[in-house]
This record gives C-alpha cells, sequence and structure tokens, in this order.
C-alpha cells in the first residue's frame, strides 16, 4: 500500500531490514511488527481460520489479536501462535501463517468445506460417532488445532528476579503512570510494568494535553519523575497471574511468548490499569482482511506510518468515530463512509465534526449499520442499511474497514481471588468489582473513559495503595488531563441478519464461533454463559475472549431475552496471556532442577570408566565399564572378585549425623529399637530407626566417638529424612534435653574396602601405625587416628559377608587413599556388585524397608531391646502387625536352579494365579551360588522354608516357580566376615 | 500463601519449608494422633520445618480455605519434657 521507504512512523527506526514470510522476502524497517511490515506491502490475508479456514487478515495492533498468529523460526523448532501485531521483526526471521496447507492462498481444508457449510457446536462429536469417535480422532485432531507445537525445547533459560515492593503497577498508560507517580511521591517503594515497549498507552494517539504541556511531553515529564523516585520500570513484561502473595511477571522481548526475565514479584498491594480493549461488532462475513478495530487502524497508521487502506469506511456507535475519521482524512486517507448505528448526535462538537466530515466528501449515516461485506477474499465492498430499514441495503466500495463497538474494561486480572465482575451501564460493559484489600482497579480499566477521569482515578488508587502499607507523605495535586470527550455510546452488538447469515456473523475470531453457534447451543439447553462457552467454544482460544466474552454475553441476551447483566461474562484464567512453559520453568530447567552432588571420588570413577547413575542428588558409580557396556557381566565380575580377592566401593554417599551432648545417649535410646547407652565407645551396632507408625524408617550403623558424642549412619537416600525426624524429635518432645545434630554427611568420604585380602593390603597402604590395630580389630569395632595428617577413622563392618573395612576419611585424602588401595590389588565396584552381594547375604534397602514394613516383617524383631520406649514402639502392639497374611522377608531362589526371575514380579501360590501374596524386592543372578536368588516380602502363611510359590511378571513374559528359602543365602554363619 | 513467617528467618519462600503432617486435635490418643486426618475447611494446626534454612521445627496455624497463616512458632510446646533430671535445672 505504502512504499515502505517513505514511511513515517513514531516507531520506525531508519534502517531497513528484512524477513521472509512464508519463505517470501519481506523489506521493513527496524521497529516494525509482522503485521505492520506485512500490511506496509499489500499483504492483507495472514492466516486462516481454525475451523472454516476462512481467509483471516489482521484484526488488532497489539498482544490481543485472534487471527493473525505466526510460528516463528525454522521447522521443528519454531514457537508457534505468536500474534503478528506485538511480534518485532528482526533481520532474517523466518515467519510462517498457520492453519493452511499446503499454502496459506491454497488451503485443502478450506477446499473440502466449501460444499460443507456450516459446522454447528459440536458438530465433529455429534457427526463421527459410528463405530466411535475414536475411528476418527486421530485424523481430526490433525487438522484441527492451532500451530504446531516445537519438536525441540528452546533452551533459552530466562533470569528469575525476586522483587519486593509497596506498590506494584500494572499497565503504564495515563492511569498507570499517574498511580506510579502518585504512590511514589507518598514514599513507596513501586514497580511498574508495561506490556507495550514504551509507556503511554492511549496517550500516544489522543491529541489531549495534561498539566497544560501535550501528552507526549508529560509521559516523559511523568517517566522521569519515576526515574528520580528510583521506581522500577519495566516494559515489554506482561504479569501473567497472581495471588495477594505473589505476583508473576514475564519480559517478553519483541513480543515472543518466550521469556527473558520472570520477575517474582511481591508487592503490598496491586494497581491494575491495564486499560480497556476495543471491541467488534457482529455482521456477516465481518471476519474479512482488512476489516480492523478502528484503534488498531491508528495504530498502524501512526507508529508504523501504515495506510491499512485507500478508501475507508468507519462504523461503530459512538461519538470518537468522527475525531477519527478526522485524523485520517488529516493524513491522506481518504474516508468514504462514517456509519453511526445511532439514530441522532447529542453533543455539540461532534456536529461541528461532523459537518465538516461532510464538506470534505465523507458520507456520513445516522441510524444505519455495515449489514454484510463482500470478498472474494479481502474486502472489496461493505453492504449498509439503515436500521430502521434493513432490506433498502446500499453498497459502498471500500478496501478497509474499521470497525468500533465500544470498549471492554481488561478486567481479568481483577477477577482471581475473590474478585468479581460487574455491570457498568454508562459503558455498557462489565468492570471488576468486589475487590480484596490489596488489590485496585484504575483507569479505563475500571470504566473510566474520559482523560481527565482516568488520571485521577489513577492518581487517587496510587496513592490509597501507598496507604495501604502505611505510606502517607504529599502525594501532590493529581495530574489533570483534557482530552476527548465522553464517547455516548449507545449499546449496538450485532447487525440484523435473516437466519441463514447468522452462521457468517462471527463472534469469536480465533474459534469460528458464529451467532449461529450460539443461537443452536440456547435451543440446545446450553445458554447459560459458561455452558455456552464450553458448548460453542467461546473464548477458550489464545485470546481468552478478550473480543467475544463481552459480545457473546451480549448476542446470548439478545437471542434469549434476557439483559446483559443477567447473562453476566464467563470467567477468565492466568495466564493472561499466552506464555511458554520454559518461561515459568525459569531457570529449573534440566541439570538446574536441583543440586548435582558428587562424591571426592567423583573424578577417579569418571577416567576409569564408571558408569554414573544418579541416586537421589547423588551421582554413584553403577559399575565400571571393562568390556563394554554390559552392566549385567560387569557386575557378576566385580561382585566374584569382591569374593575371590576383594574391592573397593564409594560409599562417601551414607548419610552421616553427629548426635553430641549431655542427653545423646537418651535421646538415640528413645530414637531407635535398639538402645544406643548400652554401646561401648570404640564399638558400633546395627541401629533401626522407627517412625511414629511403627514402620521401619532406617537401619544403620551407630559409632560411639565418645561418651557424649555418636556417628550414626543412614542409607544414602534416607540422610535427609532421618536428620528432619531427629530434629522433629528433639524439638517437639525433649526440648530441654542437650543434644545436637550435626549433617557431617559431606565431611566425610568413605570408602568400603572389602574381601578376604583386604586387610593385608590396608595394612601396605596404612603403614605400620595402624598393621597392629587392624590386626587386632573385632567385627564392629572401630579406631580413628591419621593418614597423611588428615583425620581416618577405620571401622570393621562388613554389608558384603566378607571381611572388610569402613574408612570414613577427609575428602582431601579420599583420592590418594582410594588410588593407593587400587594399586595394591583392590578392584572397584559398583552398585551392580553390591546389590549382588547383598542379595546373596540377604542385608536389607530400600526396596525391602519400603515404608510398609514393620520390624518383625522384616526380623528386626530380636533388635527391640527389653523396655526400650522408642518412638513407633506404642502402636507396634496393633494386631495387624501380627496378623497371619503380614509380610515376612524370606529368601528365593529358582525351583529348578537355573530360570530368572526379577525383582517387583508378584508371588502367587501355583494354585490361585490371580491373588498377589507378596512380592519379589530384589532379585540378582548370584556368582557365588550360580543361580538366581532373591529377597522377597511374602505373606507369613506361605512363607515356610522349601515350599514352591510362583513368581509372575507378565510384563516382562515370565512366570517362574521359586523355592522359598532362609534370607541368608550365602555363608550363613558369617564366617567370612568374622575371619 | 507463599511465604511463611520463620522465627528465626522472618518472611520465607515456601520452597524453603517442607510440610510434614496436620496435626491432630489435642487430647487425641496415640492412634489417632498418627493415622487420623483431620481435614477442616478453616483451621488446619501443621508441621513444617525450615529445611532449607535454620531447620527449625514449626507449628504453623493456617487457614487452608484463604490461604491466611494465623501462627507461625517453634514446635516446643509449654509441657517441655527432659530426657535427663539435671539439664532441666542446668542455667547453661
Amino acid at each position: 500500500m505504502t512504499r515502505h521507504s517513505a514511511r513515517q512512523g513514531a516507531r520506525l527506526a531508519h534502517e531497513s531490514i528484512a524477513f521472509t514470510f512464508d519463505g517470501r522476502t519481506i523489506a521493513a524497517r527496524r521497529g516494525d511488527t509482522a503485521a505492520s511490515a506485512l500490511l506496509a506491502v499489500g499483504v492483507r490475508m495472514m492466516g486462516r481460520s481454525v475451523k472454516y479456514r476462512r481467509a483471516r487478515g489482521v484484526l488488532t495492533a497489539g498482544f490481543e489479536e485472534p487471527n493473525a498468529l505466526f510460528a516463528v523460526g525454522g521447522a521443528g523448532h519454531a514457537v508457534p501462535n505468536v500474534p503478528a501485531p506485538a511480534l518485532a521483526v528482526e533481520p532474517g526471521m523466518r515467519i510462517t501463517s498457520q492453519n493452511r496447507w499446503p499454502t496459506l492462498r491454497y488451503d485443502v481444508g478450506a477446499l473440502l468445506r466449501l460444499g460443507g457449510g456450516f459446522l454447528g457446536a459440536g458438530f465433529y462429536y455429534k457427526t463421527f460417532m459410528w463405530p466411535s469417535w475414536g475411528t476418527y480422532e486421530g485424523l481430526i485432531r490433525r487438522l484441527a488445532g492451532l500451530g504446531p507445537a516445537p519438536r525441540v525445547s528452546d533452551l533459552r533459560q530466562p533470569s528469575v528476579e525476586h522483587l519486593e515492593c509497596d506498590v506494584l503497577v500494572a499497565g503504564g498508560g495515563a492511569a498507570g503512570l499517574a498511580a506510579a507517580r502518585s504512590a511514589a511521591r507518598a514514599g513507596a517503594r513501586v514497580v511498574l510494568c508495561e506490556r507495550d515497549v514504551t509507556c503511554g498507552g492511549e496517550l500516544e494517539f489522543e491529541t489531549a494535553t495534561i498539566d497544560g504541556a501535550p501528552s507526549a511531553a508529560w509521559i516523559n515529564t511523568a517517566l522521569s519523575e519515576l526515574h528520580t523516585r528510583k521506581v522500577r520500570v519495566l516494559t515489554e513484561t506482561a504479569i501473567v497471574g497472581g495471588s495477594s502473595a505473589l505476583v508473576m511477571a514475564l519480559t517478553q522481548a519483541g513480543g515472543m511468548p518466550a521469556s527473558d526475565a520472570v520477575y517474582r514479584i511481591r508487592p503490598k498491594s496491586l494497581v491494575i490499569a491495564m486499560g480497556s480493549i476495543e471491541r467488534p461488532i457482529a455482521f456477516a462475513d465481518n471476519d474479512r482482511p482488512g476489516i480492523l478495530l478502528l484503534g488498531a487502524a491508528e495504530r498502524y497508521l501512526t507508529r508504523y506510518g501504515v495506510h491499512v487502506g485507500h478508501d475507508v469506511v468507519l462504523f461503530g456507535n459512538h461519538d470518537r468515530l468522527y475525531a477519527a475519521a478526522g485524523r485520517l482524512l488529516g493524513c491522506g486517507v481518504c474516508v468514504v463512509a462514517v456509519i453511526d448505528t445511532r439514530a441522532q448526535l447529542h453533543a455539540a462538537p461532534v456536529h461541528v465534526l461532523r459537518a465538516d466530515l461532510a464538506r470534505s466528501g465523507v458520507n456520513c449515516l445516522l441510524g444505519h449499520a455495515v449489514l454484510g461485506t463482500v470478498g472474494p477474499r479481502a474486502l472489496a465492498a461493505v453492504h449498509v442499511a439503515p436500521l430502521t430499514s434493513p432490506n433498502s441495503v446500499r453498497t459502498l466500495a471500500c478496501d478497509a474497514l474499521f470497525v468500533s463497538g465500544g470498549w471492554s474494561p481488561s478486567i481479568h486480572a481483577g477477577l482471581q481471588e475473590g474478585g468479581a465482575a460487574a455491570f457498568l451501564p454508562q459503558i455498557d460493559s462489565f468492570g471488576a468489582a468486589a475487590q480484596p484489600s490489596w488489590r485496585r482497579i484504575c483507569g479505563a480499566a475500571n470504566g473510566k473513559l474520559e482523560l481527565a477521569e482516568i488520571l485521577r482515578d489513577g492518581h487517587a488508587a496510587g496513592v490509597a495503595a501507598a496507604q495501604a502499607a502505611s505510606l502517607r507523605a504529599d502525594p501532590g495535586a493529581p495530574p489533570v488531563g483534557r482530552g476527548d470527550a465522553a464517547p455516548n455510546l449507545e449499546s449496538f452488538w450485532r447487525s440484523p441478519a435473516p437466519l441463514a447469515q447468522e452462521k457468517r456473523q462471527f463472534v469469536d475470531f480465533q474459534n469460528d464461533v458464529t451467532v449461529a453457534d450460539l443461537r443452536q447451543a440456547i435451543a440446545e439447553g446450553f445458554g447459560q454463559i459458561e455452558h455456552a462457552k464450553r458448548y460453542t467454544t467461546l473464548g477458550v482460544g489464545t485470546d481468552q475472549g478478550r473480543f467475544s466474552s463481552e459480545l457473546g454475553a451480549a448476542i446470548i441476551g439478545e437471542l434469549s431475552g434476557q439483559s446483559l447483566p443477567d447473562v453476566g461474562v464467563f470467567r477468565t484464567r492466568p495466564p493472561y496471556q499466552p506464555v511458554t512453559l520454559m518461561a515459568l520453568t525459569g531457570h529449573r530447567f534440566a541439570g538446574h532442577v536441583q543440586p548435582t552432588r558428587r562424591t571426592a571420588l567423583h573424578g577417579w570413577h569418571e577416567v576409569h570408566g564408571g558408569v554414573l547413575e544418579p541416586a537421589g542428588l547423588w551421582l554413584r558409580p553403577r559399575y565400571y565399564r571393562a568390556h563394554g557396556d554390559d552392566a549385567f557381566s560387569a557386575g557378576l565380575i566385580e561382585a566374584a572378585r569382591v569374593r575371590a580377592q576383594g574391592g573397593i566401593f564409594d560409599g562417601s554417599t551414607l548419610g552421616k549425623i553427629e548426635v553430641a551432648g549431655r542427653d545423646a545417649a537418651a535421646f538415640m535410646d528413645r530414637m531407635y529399637l535398639n538402645r544406643a547407652s548400652t554401646l561401648k565407645i570404640g564399638r558400633s551396632k546395627y541401629m533401626v530407626a522407627l517412625r511414629e507408625d511403627g514402620m521401619v524408617l532406617d537401619d544403620g550403623l551407630l559409632l560411639r566417638l565418645e561418651d557424649e558424642r555418636f556417628l550414626a549412619t543412614t542409607s544414602s537416600s534416607h540422610a535427609q529424612l532421618v536428620l528432619s525426624h531427629l530434629e522433629l524429635w528433639r524439638d517437639v518432645e525433649w526440648a530441654r534435653s542437650r543434644v545436637t545434630l550435626t549433617d557431617v554427611t559431606e565431611a566425610w568420604s568413605v570408602i568400603v574396602c572389602a574381601g578376604p585380602q583386604s586387610r593385608a593390603v590396608l595394612r601396605d597402604v596404612l603403614g605400620a601405625k595402624w598393621s597392629t590395630i587392624l590386626d587386632e580389630m573385632k567385627h564392629m569395632q572401630f579406631a580413628s587416628g591419621l593418614w597423611h595428617n588428615a583425620s581416618l577413622r577405620v571401622l570393621r563392618a562388613s554389608f558384603s559377608g566378607e571381611l572388610a573395612f569402613e574408612l570414613h576419611c577427609r575428602a582431601q585424602i579420599a583420592a590418594p587413599l582410594w588410588q593407593a588401595l587400587a594399586d595394591g590389588g583392590l578392584n572397584p565396584y559398583g552398585l551392580e556388585a553390591l546389590d549382588i552381594l547383598r542379595v546373596e547375604k540377604g542385608y536389607l534397602t530400600g526396596a525391602e524397608l519400603n515404608g510398609e514394613t514393620a520390624p518383625e516383617d522384616v526380623g528386626f524383631g530380636r533388635l527391640l531391646e527389653g523396655d526400650n520406649r522408642c518412638v513407633g514402639r506404642d502402636l507396634l502392639a496393633r494386631p495387624a502387625f501380627s496378623a497371619r497374611d503380614r509380610p515376612m522377608l524370606v529368601g528365593l531362589k529358582a525351583a529348578d536352579g537355573s530360570s530368572k526371575f526379577l525383582g517387583g514380579a508378584q508371588l502367587t501360590t501355583t494354585d490361585d494365579k490371580r491373588r498377589g501374596r507378596g512380592h519379589v524386592t530384589s532379585a540378582v543372578y548370584s556368582p557365588a551360588l550360580q543361580q538366581w536368588i532373591g529377597l522377597a516380602l511374602l505373606a507369613r502363611d506361605l512363607a515356610r522354608d522349601g515350599d514352591v510359590v510362583l513368581a509372575r511378571d507378565p510384563l516382562r513374559g515370565l512366570e517362574t516357580p521359586v523355592r522359598v528359602t532362609a534370607s541368608v543365602h550365602f555363608d550363613p554363619a558369617s564366617e567370612r566376615m568374622k575371619a | 500463601m507463599n511465604r511463611l513467617y520463620c522465627p528465626f528467618c522472618g518472611p520465607r519462600e515456601l520452597e524453603e519449608f517442607r510440610f510434614h503432617k496436620t496435626l491432630a486435635e489435642p487430647g487425641a490418643d496415640a492412634y489417632e494422633e498418627v493415622y487420623a486426618r483431620i481435614n477442616r475447611p478453616t483451621m488446619s494446626l501443621e508441621h513444617w520445618q525450615h529445611v532449607h534454612g535454620c531447620r527449625a521445627w514449626l507449628r504453623v496455624h493456617r487457614n487452608p480455605s484463604d490461604g491466611t497463616v494465623r501462627e507461625v512458632r517453634l514446635v516446643a510446646g509449654s509441657d517441655e519434657a527432659s530426657l535427663s533430671k539435671d539439664s532441666t535445672h542446668d542455667p547453661a
């Protein structure tokens, strides 16, 4: 339409850039949006509608755009549904239109529907019934929906910033600036979020004055005052949701839904000044490219210097049409006609404007409406008729139609957490009522339409918000504004139309909901507004019903004979505008969801082929890659080597809690099934802790370091849980006791040194000082000392059934000590081998101690010492714990000595295969016994030594007869361990 | 309720805390204390721990229906028990 080099616009820079739209190169200027650049080169068709595949152009000039949604980026990782009027074009940007195949101009879906006509609400569900909806669903879903989801994740991580303030102002238009200024003057710490690239909102277009200065100058004055008062002004930042305690705001640079910065803001008060949204009017074929909202057309002109049409018609129901027509004329646009639905004008200044327009050749029609439009695709003419005689139609040729049906306050953010919508008759729209004490709505969002009112309202809201935070410095006088007069709006929602045309009167552009759909919804009993929304999909698109909620409600009211306030509007939900999940995730993504914990030996494992796997937050070696990636055989080899010679295992992840203080022994007595107070210094003991309900919480070794100092070890995954548990009981029950609890897990590395050669190697490595100690050390004893001037504790304890020592040492000597042991001939082994060794010996882990096992179930009953009144003991007396089908720990062996079975298999009797009587908790192939063995929890009445039960594992196609045995498969007398 | 007021650390993000359980009514027996889950809409007495902070165990009195927190205090009640006799009289 306009030569782009000649364009003059408030937002355009000189630099020429180019991008591609559906493969075609488009010249643009820096500062252009995709919509303005395309309009400037005459592209009007920017997408197709989701259901009827009708050609659509851009309707608005902002984020709320329902039609022109683009996918941005190359195939596979394009971000879909980006509103064209918000999308700032960048050099080389790849933009594609959506909802069309193969091309925007020739779409198969549109051809298919040429003959089909109207697809009423629920069409698909009602039509594709035989034999079932499922038969067609896949095919239909391929044609349905908005843009395609990206195939790869956008790895750009936004920064997350936490802000605290007294007053958060949402919106930087006239009201928002006034509110931020008065709140800051009153002494409040203020944050202001503006969704657009600059503040000012509507002031950019109004020829208004504020405090005697042109509005543009006032904006600059206000912004510099905010700067001086340290108000944080965040532009391109939208508030997407929030509650009384936390408001989420996202910076979305260039209009992309992906985010650069996430703000978690904690305001004492929230001021919503999000303005209002111009609404369309329903008439036949009101969705043709070339039909725009009036305000949008003015934006394209002033911001980007784009003339949307040569010959334009204005259509609306208020006084502001005339001033706008005057401005368009002034910019060289040929205004063919101004169609006003009102029968007469009341305000004198408007009469003057109208007379001026008529002198310039503008056809000003009162009491008329646009009934329909003429294509073929883009707009070529409009049908106009007087409302008193809709049959006397005349046709006006034009290439653009600018519609304005009034303004709806942007109240979405005011409807959450206790807010409600209320009808405001003076603006013929819904506003937000019943706000909680921490939230205020002001300006156009509060139903104000005149600049003077808007500024006063904003100022007052800012003062009140500051007062709510007890800040009462002098806010000064409110700004005095003079702008457009009240619009004298008269309600008009839809042009008269014969029934047959109602299916082309679009109410919700994004979801192709028409007046006919609403009529059908009412006829079928879904006329209540929330029902109609769900039945017709009115207002469920990415625009969240910004245009359609009131229009739809008004039309439902008209069709069902109710008043608009009685119909009401449906509730909307956050987010206020589309955001990517990544934007909400912030930096908590992939490896940053939680910290990764590495042991001091991590580097060694990596260098020596250790395959590391996550265990809780830790990374632990599963096996060492010696013969390829076969974990199974690596585990077998490593386990066999431990029994034959010896091995070393990184046990640093073991939880370690130091318990100290005068009452430490008495406290630990209460916390464990067996007594700590009888333990001698230098000895350790296997201890079991119960939960309050009597179930086993955790097991581990307890070392008595000194009379009043213990070291409790916990299983790796339970370290935090056990510490919290101890802290709770200390604090709740024995608050005056003298016990300190310190997590020393990371202070000590642990090297497990197991196998028949372990003592000999250790003696060589640790040196002469330690030789006698090692020789004389009995099972479960420990000694403390130094190695290379760093603390070392050697504990003789075994979780493999072999002669074994745990070396607790400072991190700085862990690697040299480990290396020395490896050089001495001990091979590293990982979790695979550890599991084999412990199942052979019947030692328990989380698989057996799964939170549902009582001490008796797993043979811990013997640990309960006399009258020890520990946590959880009271409830052990419950009859359920001694029921005859209570699970019991048993060992299993394949009945034929060779078949395989796996952990997770259900155990049944051979007679009744459908009733699970227990399950296999762990199963391994034992290199020592040369067969599959396992541990299981089996109903007590079936747990008879020698009996055969079935291990059923249908998911993995296994069904193995297994023989019940004692839980200790290997070396039941533990002679090797005590050697 | 996106923040809790820790008596030691002041107002802190909820994610620093871990919920443990809802407490039974006063006078409940051992079984009820462990198993009964009272789910009153307007009043809930709960145990939380400031796990990623000072690790204090807290007794939180809050209204689940509107998210307001009425009181947060340390768990140690008035009926402080002791494990050994001398420690209660220890001035230090």
